[in-house]
């Protein structure tokens, strides 16, 4: 009897603890598959497999927080991948083919981002698409002109002297996460500080009542695609220093794993809910699974499927903790 | 013989008593009118009675029967909602028999067959239109009708519960609707009716229950029964039912002059407002009295014609400049254009005047909660606190915030767009009194627009009536209803 208590109780607790927010329970559950993953692979908390976590996590972390703004205002961009490859690219044959300062070169590819990310703002607000289809439509274009200008080989031979950018580290930590955590603290203080974080969560709330408050919906929804093409760029970039070459097959699962990331963490596909370090966290979970289906030695072809199935599990968590809850609360009542 | 009783039902959400032992029985052949203030308990009765929620305490019975137990015996209560959900892009025939499992229609579904079958219902509810027509395209009153005949389409049903049905209807068409409501009281289904409008309830209703903050404070027939018992009831004090809300200091000078406007839904409008003064805009739903309003506002465009304030020319189609320069529209339709649903009470305050609340580029969110609680003091909004998410407040408490933020704005120039849709009568008044005090103290320049005859009369210091997208008459303060009525069904006097 009293053994049934302590495990309603805590299985209460446990409830309450995920009802408090998808991301929390995240945290905890990350937290968990840490501490599981340590305990059987020896390996696991081996530094260099953890930098290489870490330098992992850094790609579909940025990715991700840029693809959480989207979602903030129930949008999202399924061309990020293709904007980050072809920055890449572009940015690489400057340096390479053109020969202009790296720095420079890597400026540029940055603003080309941007560019790239106004292109679809501007197609999508002042056509009125629906964004996932206009984003297919990109994805198609940029993908393309990636393969008429490189006609499929990788640009090689990118300057040592940026290269650091992408496989040092700071210390123990590698640079590209190092860069992924400046993104986010100035994502979150944009977004919890700043008037436009506010219109950003209004507008995911109701465009209309937005535009009645007298809020710009679409300039700010341009503004948004902009950022994010500029934050695709940036992972483009620094994914062309880690590799010392501009290859066309960059970004190729980032648009999938970015809006997986983000539902994990919390953040809602129709808008107006959600906090962009979930989408981090979010991004963690899937690295971790990938790492450890990797570490236990799980046979290559099986690799996605397994990881596959694991997304959905932690997709679902939230959910399948209210169907039980609710059947709990059934079954009290009946008896 | 009882069909559906609750007994002792209490249901509880966090940091409120939403229903507090309430106990409640509907018979067969009766109309029974719900009523109640804004946040008194009459949603969440409306759930529990139709299994959406389950109460934490006490039963509801069905036919005698526990439904608690047994959750099919809700299918027993025909339920039609408040707002319109009908499946726009599927024919009137669909509409009406969707799920066919319940209506009757075995095996494949046939369309012929379906408009077949629907004829007669159309006809039985007076409803103008073909069954093969598509639901988007019929007016908004119609679909107010097709949507209780669906209800009434599933046989089995027992009792027919219409919340507010008449707040998208003509009086032509609510006529309509009492009399069949009358042919289904007289078929022996039992009726709940939950209305604001008093002069229906007396009208339609046999016996009403009233509920005030979570409690059932009365139960009487209606015969022994008047308004100023069931005013009393519902707010515990007396409302002098012959105040007058219309201001007193109307300035000389003029605030907006329209010129000719010209949109979608409206043809060569011109009128005038001055400072200080509550203008009424009446007409009949789908007049383009919102049409209009949103397009002098800037949210929808306008073809031809200009608009000046304060002798200045306006600039048109910008929602942004309008709110800058001290325009705010109030909608009509709070839950989509209103509220933003899942933001906190503060959060849907603030939006509208963040510059203010800034330090450096921060929001200061000692000033932001400063302003959410000046907010909900001075308008009385009933909440917890300032954290909850506004989807959780009632209709009348939205609005209250809604108001709030638009003061906040200090704006010069106000539009309500159906200030009191949904809300209950000592609501309304306060909102009476506050667009009176706006415009006399302030000096605002106010545009009512409403379907309710009486409260045009009430408030406005001037009337213009729409017909068909025209101004159809403009009548001074104490013009008779019976001659703005004329002129709101387009019949010239």
């Amino acid at each position: 009897m009293s053994k049934e208590n302590t495990k309603q109780k805590s299985g209460n607790a446990f409830v309450s603890a995920l009802k408090k927010s998808n991301m929390t329970a995240m945290a905890a559950i990350l937290i968990v598959m840490i501490i599981i993953a340590s305990v059987i692979s020896p390996y696991f908390l081996d530094i260099y497999n953890l930098q290489s976590v870490l330098r992992d996590l850094a790609f579909i972390g940025i990715i991700g927080i840029a693809q959480s703004l989207l979602l903030l205002v129930g949008e999202l961009d399924l061309s990020v991948g293709k904007i980050a490859c072809l920055s890449g690219i572009l940015s690489g044959m400057l340096m390479v083919n053109v020969g202009i300062n790296p720095w420079m070169a890597l400026i540029i590819g940055l603003f080309l981002g941007f560019l790239f990310g106004f292109i679809n703002g501007i197609i999508i607000t002042r056509l009125r698409l629906n964004s996932m289809v206009a984003t297919i439509g990109m994805q198609g274009v940029y993908g393309g002109i990636n393969l008429v200008i490189t006609k499929g080989k990788a640009v090689t031979g990118i300057p040592a002297d940026i290269q650091f950018l992408g496989k040092k580290a700071l210390g123990p930590i590698p640079i590209p996460f190092v860069i992924c955590i400046i993104v986010l603290v100035l994502v979150l203080f944009m977004i919890k500080k700043t008037k436009t974080g506010r219109y950003i969560y209004a507008i995911g709330n109701s465009k209309e009542a937005a535009k009645i408050l007298g809020i710009k919906v679409d300039r700010i929804r341009v503004m948004i695609y902009s950022v994010v093409g500029l934050l695709s760029a940036l992972a483009g970039l620094l994914y062309v220093c880690r590799l010392g070459s501009a290859q066309t097959a960059i970004g190729e699962d980032w648009p999938m794993n970015s809006i997986a990331a983000s539902v994990i963490g919390g953040i809602s596909l129709t808008g107006g809910v959600g906090n962009p370090a979930g989408a981090l966290i979010g991004a963690a979970v899937i690295t971790i699974i990938q790492n450890i289906i990797v570490l236990f030695g799980v046979n290559s072809y099986w690799q996605s499927a397994v990881s596959g199935i694991v997304v959905v599990l932690a997709i679902s968590f939230s959910s399948i903790s209210n169907i039980v809850r609710e059947n709990r609360q059934k079954r009290i009542k009946l008896n | 013989m009882k069909i559906l009783e609750a007994k002792k039902i209490t249901k509880m959400f966090p940091g409120v008593v939403a229903l507090d032992s309430v106990d409640v029985a509907f018979e067969p052949g009766e109309i029974h009118a719900i009523i109640g203030e804004n946040g008194a308990g009459k949603s969440t009765l409306i759930k529990c009675l139709t299994g959406v929620y389950e109460p934490e305490e006490g039963i509801v019975e069905i036919g005698g029967e526990n439904a608690m137990k047994n959750k099919s015996l809700f299918d027993k209560i025909a339920y039609v909602p408040q707002e319109i959900d009908l499946f726009t892009y599927m024919s009137v025939a669909e509409n009406l028999f969707i799920p066919y499992e319940k209506s009757g229609v075995k095996g494949t579904v046939n369309q012929k067959e379906l408009e077949k079958k629907a004829i007669p219902i159309l006809k039985k509810f007076s409803i103008p239109v073909n069954p093969g027509d598509m639901v988007g395209d019929i007016s908004v009153s119609s679909q107010q009708l097709l949507q209780i005949a669906r209800a009434t389409v599933h046989e089995n049903y027992d009792v027919l519960m219409l919340d507010e049905p008449t707040t998208s209807l003509t009086t032509r068409d609510s006529k309509i609707l009492f009399e069949i409501v009358e042919k289904i009281k007289a078929e022996g289904k039992a009726i709940i009716f939950i209305s604001h409008k008093l002069e229906e309830i007396f009208q339609l209703a046999d016996v009403i229950t009233v509920f005030r903050n979570g409690k059932k404070v009365a139960y009487s027939n209606l015969k022994d029964v008047d308004t100023n018992w069931i005013i009393k009831q519902m707010t515990g004090r007396e409302l002098d039912q012959n105040e007058k809300f219309y201001s007193t200091q109307v300035s000389d000078e003029v605030l907006m002059e329209v010129k000719g406007l010209t949109g979608e839904r409206f043809t060569n409008i011109s009128f005038s407002l001055k400072k200080g003064e509550i203008l009424g805009f009446s007409g009949l739903v789908g007049a383009g009295r919102s049409e209009l309003m949103q397009a002098i506002f800037g949210y929808l465009p306008v073809y031809k014609g200009s608009v000046k304030v304060d002798g200045k020319d306006w600039k048109l189609g910008d929602t942004n400049y309008s709110v800058k320069h001290g325009f705010i529209y109030l909608p009509e339709e709070r839950k989509r254009q209103g509220i933003l649903p899942v933001l906190s009470i503060r959060e849907n305050i603030s939006i509208s005047v963040l510059d203010e609340l800034k330090s450096g580029i921060n929001i200061s969110q000692k000033k932001e909660e400063e302003l959410a609680q000046n907010v909900i003091e001075t308008y009385d909004v009933k909440t917890p606190g300032s954290d909850k998410k506004i989807q959780f407040l009632s209709g009348g408490n939205q609005q209250k915030v809604i108001i709030g933020r638009a003061m906040a704005s200090k704006p010069k120039l106000l539009v309500f767009d159906e200030p009191t849709k949904g809300i209950d009568v000592g609501t309304k008044t306060e909102i009476y009194r506050l667009m009176k005090k706006l415009a006399e103290e302030e000096g605002l320049g106010i545009i009512m627009i409403s379907s309710e005859m009486e409260e045009i009369i009430k408030c406005s210091n001037r009337v213009i009536t729409l017909y068909e997208g025209k101004i159809s008459g403009e009548f001074s303060e104490h013009t008779e209803q019976q001659d703005i009525l004329g002129a709101i069904i387009g019949i010239n006097s």
